[in-house]
């Protein structure tokens, strides 16, 4: 009994030990905060980024709302990157950004459907309205419109196309706009409207089918990214990367296009 | 710790109207063995351990040896460690995790770490427990812990030795060859020892005198035969009465 | 596999489980040797953890050591970064989640102990630390293994609590729990499935563990 005692101290020593040594905080690797929406897109984007400067970041994806609330209390984000431009200038005017950032891309939304959906897909939700009447439609997904911007612009899409009423009590509402996916094309809704950005990507692509929406059944959504207070030197060099013909390349076939660019 | 003066034994006074009544007062002499006796809610186990430090009444006095081991008053109550009692539990209260061995060498604190176990062995084996020092308590007959829970007892020498029913949790044979070993025992016993006890027989066999108890308070106190032969009053005939009928073989063997 | 979530669980857990037990140890001896008046309501506080629903215990835990406020204010002032979104904020957090876990399986511990062994250690003329780590601490042992296990294997399935503390910040606040959320959302379901079944194992090993145990104790005192 006595010999175990000791060996579990010692264990016990050697792992307090092991587990104060703070983590990668001492060296330089920010992390970036960026719309779920970028999640394939950025990935890419950063894995770039490390392969030709040496440099790592951190990506953490979420809700767009989520981070200003987050970056609001103090949040350990060095860059952030909104799938939501005023988000951007408001944390901007509370002085919490080195300056007004950058636009990086205008978003599309997707209405998609798992297959084996009753839905029949096109991006003037013919089909939808179909669906709906022939209450076909038990769930369908979007990302929550009380933090997601892409969420917001479903309901956008939505109500224009006068559906909003019959389908509102029928939604699903992801946490973000990569819940939102994953809640649409798993089976559990019929259906859902999703950003462009992750239907480009295979893994998704694969599980269903999809039709863009026009842009002008909702406002624009412009994504802006920036700096925040105390960014350090890879962070300021991820935020010029990214503005790089390399970084647009990738951007691009995400469907990620800025005003005036060819897609 | 010298003790310059000869010790004058222990001297005890309690009163208390609740949560359980006492209202008593007693002495025992060095060498001298005080059987207290009386029915179960008498209050005899709160007494002794009263007198071991694990209880406060809330009026009363022990002197022990001319030391103020509690006073109301004065507002002294000397924690039960600092006591030199020796006791056995009804239960014997021996460690489970501890051999017979260390349990002894647990009261032996005070001496130095290589004489304690050899002092350890040595009130073993006065208990004849040789060969057995190596056992738990689980391993041990009820007789052998109730041994090995006297050798812990002595063994700080304590100045006082209180035994709370000790031969309860064991069948008759056992009792009387435990009663036998401990009549033995008291020849080298030069401290007051007070024994509690609901059993007749341990009182006539092994106590000088007795205190017989009822609701907290001394009905009768003297010697064991005084107390026998001539109760003072018809509750205390027929308390003794209740347990006489079991004892009187024994009775008649001790005068015959 | 996320390596980075699995390291960030672990050192949770184990640094939840170095800074709660031995307070764990005082306090739920204290519940097992002394009946005071509120006795009930302190166990019943203690027990909260276990029955409220960890989005209130994050909501609460924020408004106590959010930005807003005093505490996360004042650790904001001398360590220059907030407490929560930190992974000292969800250790502590942990810690105040797991109460139950570590106090209730300690406190029964002391509470089988048998109290006559007490009376006869004093009487033995024990010291009160001589008692504690001679006779009570080895009896209590099996049961403080147990508040060990189970705080350590809860610690690793904390979701709702390090979500709304922690966020999911990689390397720092991304648990294993958190990690799976996060490939689920991905459609990395391969990832997730992976690390799900390692915490499914880590799990009964604990439960196994602290049953085992358990039942050494009733050996002990059977």
């Amino acid at each position: 009994m006595k010999l175990s005692r000791l060996s579990l101290a010692a264990i016990g020593a050697g792992l307090f030990i092991g587990m104060s040594i703070a983590p990668a905080r001492a060296q330089d690797v920010p992390v970036v905060a960026a719309a779920a929406d970028l999640h394939f897109a950025l990935s890419e984007v950063a894995k770039a980024f490390s392969t030709e400067t040496q440099r790592e970041v951190r990506l953490a994806f979420g809700s767009s709302g989520n981070f200003y609330r987050q970056i609001e209390q103090g949040g350990p984000y060095q860059m952030f990157l909104s799938a939501d431009e005023q988000l951007v200038f408001d944390l901007a005017a509370k002085a919490l950004t080195i300056d007004d950032g950058a636009l990086y891309a205008v978003g599309r939304l997707v209405i998609v459907a798992p297959h084996g959906s009753p839905l029949k897909i096109d991006g003037r939700m013919a089909g939808l309205k179909q669906a709906l009447a022939g209450g076909e439609i038990k769930k369908f997904a979007i990302a929550n419109p009380e933090h997601a911007p892409y969420g917001r612009r479903a309901e956008e899409a939505l109500r224009h196309a006068g559906l909003w009423g019959k389908i509102e009590n029928r939604l699903v509402l992801g946490e973000n706009a990569s819940q939102a996916a994953q809640f649409a094309l798993s089976g559990g809704a019929q259906g859902g409207i999703i950003p462009y950005s992750l239907v480009l990507a295979p893994s998704v692509a694969k599980r269903g089918t999809f039709a863009l929406i026009p842009e002008e059944w909702h406002a624009p959504l412009r994504q802006r990214m920036t700096l925040l207070k105390g960014a350090g030197e890879t962070a300021r060099a991820f935020y010029a990367y990214m503005q790089s013909v390399r970084a647009r390349a990738i951007m691009r076939r995400y469907g990620f296009v800025l005003p005036g660019e060819m897609s | 710790m010298a003790k310059t003066a000869p010790p004058t034994g222990l001297s005890v006074r309690f009163k208390q109207p609740r949560p359980i009544a006492l209202d008593l007062a007693f002495s025992v002499a060095p060498g001298e063995i005080l059987a207290l006796v009386g029915p179960s809610g008498s209050g005899k186990s709160t007494t002794l351990r009263a007198i071991a430090g694990l209880y406060a009444p809330a009026n009363g006095s022990i002197l022990c040896n001319g030391t103020v081991w509690f006073d109301s008053r004065l507002r002294v109550d000397l924690p039960a460690r600092a006591r030199r009692v020796g006791m056995v539990f009804q239960s014997y209260a021996l460690f489970p995790h501890l051999t017979a061995l260390e349990n002894v060498m647990e009261a032996l604190g005070d001496l130095p770490a290589g004489e304690r176990c050899d002092r350890a062995r040595a009130l073993l084996s006065g208990m004849h427990l040789d060969g057995l020092e190596e056992r738990k308590p689980a391993a041990l007959s009820g007789g052998q812990q109730q041994r090995v829970a006297v050798a812990r007892a002595l063994a700080r020498r304590p100045s006082v030795l209180l035994l709370d029913e000790p031969f309860s949790a064991v069948d008759r044979v056992t009792r009387r060859r435990l009663r036998r070993e401990l009549i033995e025992l008291r020849r080298e016993l030069s401290m007051p020892v007070i024994l509690v006890t609901h059993d007749l027989d341990d009182v006539i066999r092994l106590a000088d005198r007795m205190c017989l108890l009822s609701g907290g308070k001394i009905l009768q106190t003297g010697s064991v035969e005084e107390v026998m032969a001539r109760p003072a009053n018809a509750t205390v005939a027929e308390l003794l009465d209740l347990v006489y009928e079991e004892a009187r073989p024994a009775a008649n063997a001790r005068r015959g | 596999m996320d390596w980075e979530a699995l390291w960030l669980s672990l050192r949770l857990g184990g640094l939840t489980v170095l800074l709660l037990i031995p307070l764990a140890i005082a306090f739920g001896r204290f519940l097992a040797l002394r009946s005071f008046f509120g006795r009930a309501v302190a166990e019943a506080v203690v027990a909260l953890p276990l029955v409220l629903p960890p989005t209130v215990l994050g909501f609460y835990l924020l408004v106590a050591f959010g930005s807003d406020s005093w505490i996360g204010r004042t650790y904001d002032r001398f360590i220059g970064q907030p407490l929560v979104f930190s992974f000292e904020g969800l250790l502590l957090a942990s810690i105040i989640v797991n109460v139950p876990f570590a106090v209730q399986p300690i406190q029964r511990a002391f509470e089988s102990i048998p109290a006559d062994l007490r009376d006869a250690a004093a009487t033995c003329g024990m010291s009160w630390w001589r008692m504690l780590h001679r006779i009570e601490l080895p009896l209590a042992w099996p049961g403080i293994l147990t508040g060990m296990v189970l705080t350590f294997a809860h610690t690793l399935g904390e979701f709702g609590v390090v979500l709304m503390v922690g966020g999911n910040i990689p390397g720092e606040t991304r648990t294993v729990a958190i990690a799976i959320y996060d490939r689920v959302q991905a459609f990395d379901d391969q990832a997730a499935g992976r690390m799900a079944a390692l915490l499914l194992l880590v799990s009964l090993v604990a439960i196994a563990l602290s049953y085992a145990l358990s039942q050494r104790i009733g050996r002990r005192h059977g």
